[in-house]
């Protein structure tokens, strides 16, 4: 049987993959199973596996190529066989639609789905057949094409006609290039917005778009944390498991963790139909990466003592680096944590990680001269920088989560109750 | 009130006409003879009326090889009931039509309009001329058959369609000058009563349009029918007197002895009383010059169905009538034409859509052929109706289906698959795991399909 191989759905936010590199060459006899070719998300990248015996008769999207979920970005067939695929989904097949569920069941049938499957089904496209097959075959995107036939059905006319163009248009679009870099040739670089920086771009503007969000900014005094944190990390240095290692950090995320359950309006989503509040909590933690950010999520954080949410965060973050976090671990966060500490930013202002309403910015811990009554102390100050979604909450109840936390950090046994 | 004057009756005319109403115009149809026009009347539902009653008479006369006897009686052809029948069906036909036009409050004028200006009709009814103004126009007055040059139509013994459906009896023998559809199917209506027929056709082969094999088929029943065929030959003489035909083919000048002739060489569109020179409509011999949203160079006037010339088929008039009356009404609707069955009540019938295999070829250059003949269908061979095939053509690239023709039983009923899948631009692997019912005759087009792709099963 002939089968697609399809760029997979790796998580609900996903909406398109790149192609980093085919395993195989057109041509190449593969058997089920067999690694075909390697894709990422904006976050992770992913094996694609052989769906079926045959032979890769053809690469659709070269590597490099970014693509929706759902294109068909090879073809595996008998040998000359005539090559048979399904065609672009839409935007329509709006990932944010699905359960998580769904998203799990069509993760995983990924490679089952074969060109006798089409996923234009689901997507609701109208187009005929031939004309399906006729765009695929000239790489040409539906998406947006308007369609003359019964019901506005993209009809072989249409793609016929908007392929004409499409060559048209090239040659024009290729000319002006041509021309822009002989003025511009040493001066600038041109990065396609790709993968992930183009996800990154889209959801960050999406964020300022769609919510009022503002910052505000608190020194936390952690002197004493940092003391029980001392204490407590030669305490488990000693005592358990090797690798584990306590720091501020997750002492700031159990913070966090109880702040929420104790402000619910800030673990919290913005929707269409109201705000949705949260009986768990699933952290997010922001990590850089070399070419951009991840957020994997700590599921009900509320449930974990701090060496469990210090185990959790290593794992989540050495795991992230290298690439290896599953979709279902990067999706579903009530709340984000992100830490510039690292790099000596002291406030911030953090842009809210869509749709949640909060969102925390850890900085730089200093020292300095404090006054406890009459007398100067030494005394570490952490900048928190609390970013919030005014439509959700106002200032006041902003601040006052801010100041839970705060209450936390400077007397960290509390937390540990 | 958007007023809406329509002339003429029939399929595209009525259909306008219910368009227009339905969207809440003001409409007027005027008609000069009966409502349906030339299919209701005169053309696709009498010859069905006809033929049926031929083909009934041929199923009671082989009654006998499914078991049944007629005892105490020969089986006979009454002619006038065959008439009545015939009539008593188009009467029915036409009287739903008006119920249908009372229903959506249309006004039907009885009368011949002509165009004064590009703004006016003048109305000629029996109770005296009425100017008719209206905000826009639909033309649809539809064909009229053409005359051989150097002899019109007498009525008598020179006959046109029209003449042939209602003769008072059954003549002995008929000469049809023209081997189209008309031709054809009246061929099989007098040749099945027992009438001598010859056609005399100037193309090579009887129904020019089809493929050769298609015709091919028909031609041999026609002939095993008794029908006598002349083909690229043509009519040289006509003698009333002696009710003789001088027919000049390829090699010899033969005479040919008629009690008719019925000559079906075509239709023209009927446009002479229309008054169109008063008006900056434009046209020509062929037909009323439209637009795909089916206006004239006169905005405010349209024109649909065979006055436009083109394709004449009653099922295309319906489609234009809907866009021209939506289109009155301040619509932007086109007309398409790329999928438009044809259908040939002979019999064997005929029937096809899409692209024949001549015009494919010439379009595509490689393409594939399948077919799947009738003699191993079971239905058909329970029905003793086993000649004929259905012929499927695709393009190997992408396998669409490009053209189906159907050759054999109820060609025109099956034929209707074949317009879903080019319709809706079918590739053969969407009818993968396609499951046909059975027993019927329908199942083979699924298996020339199948042929497509190597895999038919029944043969």
């Amino acid at each position: 049987m002939a089968a697609d191989v399809i760029m997979p759905k790796l998580g609900m936010g996903m909406k398109e993959g790149t192609v980093v590199e085919w395993k195989k060459a057109a041509g190449d006899e593969v058997n089920k199973g067999d690694v075909v070719v390697v894709i990422s998300s904006e976050k992770i990248e992913m094996e694609v596996e052989a769906p079926v015996d045959g032979v890769l008769l053809e690469i659709a999207v070269e590597a490099g190529e970014v693509v929706p979920i759902g294109t068909a970005i090879g073809h595996i067939g008998h040998s000359g066989e005539q090559v048979v695929k399904a065609a672009t989904p839409t935007a329509s097949s709006a990932p944010q639609q699905l359960s998580e569920q769904e998203t799990e069941e069509q993760t995983s049938n990924v490679s089952e789905s074969s060109s006798s499957m089409p996923i234009l089904r689901k997507a609701g496209v109208k187009i005929s057949p031939v004309a399906r097959k006729i765009a695929v075959a000239a790489g040409l995107n539906i998406e947006g094409l308007a369609g003359t036939g019964p019901g506005g059905r993209i009809t072989k006319e249409d793609v016929e006609k908007a392929i004409q163009e499409g060559k048209n248009g090239e040659v024009a679009t290729a000319q002006q290039v041509v021309s822009l870099e002989a003025h511009h040739e040493d001066a600038t670089q041109l990065v396609p917005m790709t993968g992930m920086r183009k996800i990154i771009a889209e959801r960050m503007h999406e964020s300022l778009r769609n919510s009022a969000q503002l910052t505000m900014t608190m020194r936390v005094d952690v002197t004493d944390l940092l003391a029980l944190k001392k204490q407590a990390a030669n305490q488990v240095e000693n005592s358990r498991e090797a690798g584990d290692r306590l720091t501020v950090t997750d002492f700031i995320a159990r913070a966090v963790v109880r702040a929420l359950q104790e402000h619910v309006q800030m673990n919290s989503t913005y929707t269409r139909h109201g705000i949705k509040t949260y009986s768990h909590v699933h952290l997010g933690m922001a990590v850089a990466l070399e070419n951009g950010l991840v957020v994997p999520v700590i599921r009900h954080a509320e449930r974990m003592s701090v060496l469990e949410l210090s185990r959790t965060i290593r794992n989540l973050s050495q795991r992230a680096r290298k690439n290896q976090l599953n979709p279902e671990e990067m999706s579903g966060s009530t709340f984000t944590i992100t830490n510039l500490g690292a790099y000596h930013i002291e406030t911030f202002t953090p842009i809210l990680n869509p749709p949640e309403t909060g969102i925390l910015g850890v900085g730089v811990a200093h020292d300095m001269p404090v006054y406890v009554g009459d007398l100067l102390h030494r005394r570490s100050l952490l900048p928190l920088s609390l970013t919030f979604d005014h439509q959700v909450l106002d200032g006041a109840p902003a601040a006052a989560f801010l100041h839970t936390i705060k209450e936390y950090l400077e007397h960290p046994y509390r937390m540990l109750l | 009130m958007n007023t809406i004057a329509i002339i003429g009756g029939g399929p595209a005319g009525y259909v306008a006409a219910i368009t227009a109403a339905r969207q809440g115009a003001r409409v007027i149809l005027i008609e000069a003879m009966a409502l349906g026009g030339t299919c209701l009347n005169e053309g696709c539902m009498p010859t069905k009326s006809l033929l049926e009653s031929t083909e009934m008479y041929e199923r009671v006369k082989r009654a006998a090889d499914f078991g049944i006897e007629i005892l105490g009686g020969e089986v006979r052809i009454n002619w006038k009931r065959i008439q009545k029948y015939k009539d008593k069906t188009v009467k029915k036909l036409v009287l739903g039509i008006q119920y249908l036009m009372k229903k959506n409050q249309i006004e039907v004028i009885q009368g011949m309009a002509t165009f004064i200006n590009n703004y006016k009709l003048q109305v000629h009814t029996k109770e005296g001329v009425q100017d008719i103004e209206a905000e826009r126009y639909i033309i649809a007055t539809g064909s009229e058959p053409i005359a051989l040059p150097f002899a019109p139509f007498d009525g008598e013994w020179i006959l046109n369609s029209t003449h042939a459906l209602e003769q008072p009896y059954l003549p002995k023998s008929i000469l049809i000058v023209g081997g189209g559809v008309i031709g054809c199917e009246f061929a099989s209506i007098y040749s099945r009563l027992g009438c001598e027929v010859t056609i005399v056709e100037m193309a090579d082969s009887i129904l020019p349009g089809e493929d050769e094999d298609i015709a091919a088929i028909l031609a041999k029943q026609l002939q095993s029918d008794g029908v006598t065929l002349h083909t690229a030959a043509a009519v040289q003489q006509l003698d009333k007197a002696k009710k003789s035909v001088v027919i000049q083919t390829k090699d010899e000048q033969i005479e040919v002895q008629a009690e008719r002739v019925l000559v079906a060489v075509g239709r023209k569109p009927r446009m002479a009383q229309l008054g169109l020179e008063n008006t900056s409509v434009i046209w020509t011999e062929r037909g009323i010059e439209v637009s795909d949203n089916m206006s004239t160079s006169v905005p405010h006037i349209y024109a649909c169905g065979d006055v436009i010339g083109g394709i004449q088929l009653a099922h295309l008039a319906f489609h234009e009538g809907e866009v021209a009356g939506a289109n009155a009404c301040g619509g932007s609707h086109q007309a398409h034409s790329y999928t438009i069955p044809r259908c040939i009540y002979t019999w064997p019938e005929v029937a096809s859509v899409g692209l024949t295999e001549r015009q494919a070829r010439q379009q595509y250059g490689d393409i594939r052929v399948s077919e799947f003949p009738f003699s191993a269908n079971g239905k058909a061979l329970i029905l003793q109706e086993q000649i004929g095939k259905v012929k499927v053509i695709t393009e190997p690239v992408f396998q669409e289906i490009l053209g189906i023709s159907i050759v054999g039983p109820r060609a025109t009923e099956l034929i209707g698959q074949g317009t879903l899948m080019i319709h809706g631009e079918m590739t053969v692997d969407t009818l993968d795991d396609f499951i046909a019912a059975h027993p019927t005759l329908a199942e083979a087009i699924h298996e020339a399909v199948r042929a497509a792709k190597g895999a038919a099963v029944h043969i």
